[in-house]
């Protein structure tokens, strides 16, 4: 299984504000659920993220902005895509899926 | 410390209307009670409907819960709040990429400057979008009063 210490996490949507910040609190709350210590983690706007993406390790964002991260895709990065951004239980098999936790 | 919803009553940041509105309608009149006390621009929605314009409306949550919001410190934005809205019709959103219905009853437009004020008002909402009983009693609030009593009947127990 995949480790998720020291990884770098990001949360984008479209302004930085809502629902990435709603992203990260809950992608925290699965984090402390299974006592994961990421490297980092944090939230910004698309427009940020777009760049930012390839130098994270795993990148959650609304379904609706995938297309952004294709270039950070290529280069490595695992993208996760949200239909419900603020839900802990979609973040964990989201997760479970890809092979952590 | 009060509650986002006590604060919302407190502050006189909600609206219920009863009229069938457009989606763009909508956003504007839920950020109605944030422009009376000039804690938004009256134009402050218009960036709001264009970032749904642009990417869709993804601003709209399960159970007829929708949270309008722009980025943080945008130049209209005053005073960090929420202005609420009860809209008594469902307001159509479209569908959004898998063509899934988007619709919405409940309206926490954000306004955000301050962080540290913003980052508890998203923890405490996260609180009440997970707490689907308090949503229905919402949904049917007609006065501030029925928001503390929704509040008082299904209190949030999720913390973020």
């Amino acid at each position: 299984m995949a480790d998720l210490n020291g990884k770098k996490i990001l949360a984008c949507c479209a302004n930085g504000a809502g629902s990435s910040l709603m992203m990260e609190k809950a992608i925290d709350k699965v984090f402390k659920k299974y006592g994961v210590k990421p490297a980092e983690l944090r939230h910004c706007p698309v427009s940020e993220g777009k760049t930012a993406a390839r130098n994270y390790d795993i990148v959650f964002c609304a379904k609706t902005f995938i297309k952004t991260f294709e270039d950070a895709q290529k280069s490595g990065t695992l993208v996760i895509p949200l239909k419900n951004v603020m839900s802990a239980p979609e973040i964990e098999k989201a997760l479970k899926e890809n092979g952590y936790l | 410390m009060a509650s986002v919803l006590q604060t919302i009553v407190e502050k006189k940041h909600y609206l219920f209307v009863d009229e069938e509105l457009t989606w763009q309608e909508a956003i504007r009149r839920s950020a109605e009670s944030l422009v009376a006390d000039g804690s938004v621009e009256p134009d402050y929605y218009k960036q709001i409907v264009s970032c749904i314009e642009e990417y869709g409306p993804y601003v709209v949550f399960d159970h007829m819960v929708a949270m309008p919001h722009s980025q943080l410190d945008a130049k209209e934005v005053h005073k960090t709040g929420i202005g609420f809205m009860v809209s008594k019709k469902v307001v159509d959103f479209g569908e959004d990429e898998d063509g899934e219905k988007k619709e919405a009853k409940l309206f926490f437009t954000i306004a955000a400057c301050n962080p540290e004020e913003h980052l508890e008002n998203i923890g405490q909402l996260m609180g009440i979008f997970a707490n689907e009983p308090l949503l229905d009693a919402l949904m049917e609030a007609e006065t501030p009063e029925d928001i503390l009593e929704a509040e008082k009947k299904f209190p949030v127990t999720e913390e973020f």
